[in-house]
């Protein structure tokens, strides 16, 4: 490995980090440590106050490192300033970091041993990355010398994590290790954020080194390109251009992704709704980035989301698009995604996602608080006030009209619990302020449909992956970051199955954790797909004949708050009982197991095409519509 | 639809273990076929030159450019349609 990081380049010579000034040292600088020692250092400089991790061979220097500076450095209160958590499966631990991080905005932490820990890791790692989670995950390797010899638990993680990191770090110069995990921290939150791995080999931990207390690796290229995105001002012809198109605009309309919550910038859009009453629909990944209760909210739209947000996009004539990828679960055909939008304007940190998929008017590559708080300057500087000059009102009377007539609805008469109800019913109780993590399928697309999101940080969900068993042990990593806050798990029988194990990382850690199971006795966004597209063969997708109980499961796992729910009259009372009680608790709802996710923009298919069920309004009840619904069944 | 054209990228990357294959990987992961790579060292042994010709029309070359410029260790690519 080349020891000479000179780089020849002088304009990217000055992107080098700044060493921190003289007299600004480190109390522990020129300290001798061991590579695991100054490991587990930067991990407490960097403000880590938790991980998730399991131990093995190539880690246990670290892991002993840890052990050792939780003996020496307790808190106040006696507990340590460092626990590891430890989890039933290294894919948990991914998890739960990953749960931390999208709870707290921090980056998350998990510590795995090599070979099959860090394999088990790669899971979690890709879904962070698909959904731009920051995260730093350590993993243990084999020692320098024997990487590459299939030596024993070798596993070629700097491949399989490249692949699918933001970035991967093999450390096998021990003098590089301290500015590597700094490096790893920085490029994890920075940017676009992302999971960084950093693998270190035994030998490595265990060498004999001097901790400097600062310095990070030159990543001359990565810092002038982020240098340049966040210092990327939008200028006077940049704000005089977007508020040209918007003059010409009667129905513009912001479409808010996940970048709006990565970026802190739910308040300065609030603000900017404020002034300008654009109404918002938010991607899945956006859930909270606005207000969904506020009467200019159009909660989520795509695949499921709300057909009021869905026809909102069919009809607007401007798109605002902020820090959203026109992903194929929201525009699944690109040249129909807001067809009668005149203007599409697009505000990302990313450069390759300006029109990536589809092709827009005007974009600024920046940071979007800032771009936020840039044009609502602009706006007032220049008299420009749509909202209060009453520009929008009939367009935000045809908004109210579309929540109104197309809401969210569902069999209400029927014998069978539904749901949706169950999600109304808990969200009675916790009115938006709840933590909610999902698993995947039917159960998740319910709980972003039914419950409100007041604020960032509140909807936890593997949105690009989409990988079941995520719920569990995303919901023990945000009570983690969160440790006062409601964290309900949504769950389905399918999904909860996968990390089964950290039922039991619940309750030995003591956590408050609220499960909800809805149980349809099967993978019921499978059979919904195989319902429409495969004449209802249930290829195993049937769970009826499987036997497992699911309360005595919870029960062996020391849950004391255990509960089936199958009768529709004790649906409220149960609710109310189960999130009152104190510690963790398990309510699995026996739910109609026909219940289907509604509405429905199925593959391929234009918003205008989107089948809304036998209860939510269709604007084409007329042909289209019929026609597909004789094909589903 | 644009046409499809040969593409030279000259990258300008940070000579660190795996840095190579993360560029090939990069390609390879997002469909693009490489018709010819050449790899050198420069002035600096800490930094290597990648020369690498595809295929594609325009609009997907500006694509697989962003995402190379996303590589941490990557400093710099440039571009050139070579019209066949
Ligand atoms: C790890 C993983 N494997 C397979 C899938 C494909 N898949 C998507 S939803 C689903 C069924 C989920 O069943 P369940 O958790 O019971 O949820 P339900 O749809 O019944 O609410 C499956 C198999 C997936 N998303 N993730
Ligand atoms: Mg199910």
């Amino acid at each position: 490995m080349p020891r000479n990081r000179n780089i020849v380049n002088a304009q990217l010579m000055n992107t080098k980090s700044t060493p921190a000034p003289a007299g600004d040292l480190h109390p522990l600088a020129a300290k001798s440590m061991s590579g695991a020692e100054v490991i587990v250092q930067v991990l407490a400089d960097e403000g880590v106050d938790v991980m998730f991790g399991y131990s093995g061979g190539a880690i246990l220097p670290v892991y002993d490192a840890v052990f050792r500076y939780n003996a020496t450095h307790p808190n106040d209160d006696g507990s340590e300033p460092l626990p590891l958590i430890v989890p039933a499966n290294e894919q948990g631990a991914g998890f739960m970091a990953a749960g931390y991080a999208r709870a707290s905005g921090k980056v998350g932490v998990a510590v795995v041993t090599s070979g099959p820990g860090a394999t088990n890791m790669v899971t979690p790692v890709r879904d962070s990355m698909a959904d731009s989670i920051p995260m730093v995950v350590i993993c243990g390797q084999v020692g320098v010398a024997a990487i590459g010899s299939d030596a024993f638990q070798e596993a070629p993680v700097s491949t399989i994590m490249g692949a699918c990191a933001k970035h991967v770090f093999l450390v096998t110069d021990a003098s590089v290790l301290e500015a590597t995990l700094r490096t790893a921290f920085e490029i994890a939150r920075s940017g676009r954020p992302g999971p960084v791995v950093v693998d270190v080999p035994k030998d490595v931990q265990n060498t004999a080194l001097t901790f400097a207390g600062q310095g990070q690796l030159p990543i001359p290229g990565y810092r002038a390109r982020l240098r340049n995105v966040q210092s990327a001002q939008l200028d006077d012809a940049g704000c005089a251009s977007f508020f040209d198109a918007l003059a010409q605009a009667r129905r513009p309309l912001i479409y808010a992704g996940g970048g709006v919550i990565a970026s802190g910038a739910a308040e300065a859009l609030r603000d900017f709704v404020a002034d300008f009453g654009l109404p918002v629909t938010t991607t899945l990944m956006g859930l909270g980035a606005f207000d969904t209760t506020d009467p200019l909210a159009l909660h989520f739209l795509g695949m499921h989301g709300t057909a009021y947000a869905n026809y909102a996009v069919e009809d607007c004539d401007f798109v605002l698009t902020l820090g959203a990828r026109f992903d194929d679960r929201v525009a699944g055909v690109p040249d129909k995604f807001a067809p009668r939008a005149k203007f599409i304007a697009q505000v990302d940190i990313d450069p390759a996602e300006i029109g990536k998929v589809k092709a827009v008017d005007w974009h600024h590559i920046g940071d979007l608080r800032r771009t936020l708080e840039r044009l609502r300057e602009y706006g007032a500087a220049h008299g420009i006030h749509p909202r209060q000059d009453g520009r929008y009102a009939a367009w935000h009377a045809h908004i109210a009209e579309l929540k109104r007539v197309h809401a969210l609805n569902y069999d209400h008469d029927s014998e069978l619990i539904q749901p949706y109800a169950v999600i109304e019913a808990i969200n009675r109780i916790t009115d938006g302020h709840a933590i909610i993590s999902t698993g995947v399928g039917q159960h998740q697309m319910w709980a972003a449909q039914y419950f409100d999101y007041r604020a960032p940080r509140h909807w936890l969900s593997s949105g690009s992956m989409g990988t079941m068993g995520f719920g569990l042990p995303a919901a023990i990593g945000a009570q983690f970051a969160r440790r006062d806050a409601t964290v309900i798990d949504i769950d389905g029988d399918g999904s909860i199955r996968m990390n089964l194990g950290e039922l039991e990382t619940v309750t030995t850690y003591g956590l408050p954790v609220k499960i909800v199971l809805l149980n349809n006795r099967g993978d019921g966004m499978v059979r919904q797909w195989q319902k429409l597209f495969f004449k209802g063969r249930f290829a195993s997708s049937d769970k009826s004949l499987h036997t497992k109980d699911f309360i005595k499961a919870v029960q062996a796992d020391g849950f004391t708050w255990a509960r089936r729910l199958e009768r529709k009259e004790e649906l409220a009372d149960t609710i109310a009982e189960f999130l009152a009680f104190e510690g963790p608790a398990f309510l699995e709802v026996m739910i109609d197991p026909d219940a289907g996710v509604y509405p429905m923009v199925g593959p391929g298919m234009s918003y205008a095409q989107m089948i809304t069920g036998d209860f939510i309004a269709s604007r084409q009840r007329a042909a289209g519509d019929e026609t597909l619904r004789n094909d589903m069944f | 639809m644009n046409a499809v054209t040969q593409h030279t990228l000259t990258i300008m990357l940070q000579n660190e273990t795996g840095a190579l294959v993360r560029v090939a990987g990069l390609f390879a992961s997002r469909s693009y076929n490489i018709d010819s790579l050449n790899v050198a060292a420069t002035a600096d042994p800490a930094i290597s030159k990648l020369v690498l010709s595809i295929r594609g029309d325009d609009q997907a070359v500006v694509q697989i450019v962003r995402q190379t410029r996303k590589l941490i260790d990557v400093l710099e690519v440039s571009h050139q349609a070579t019209a066949d």
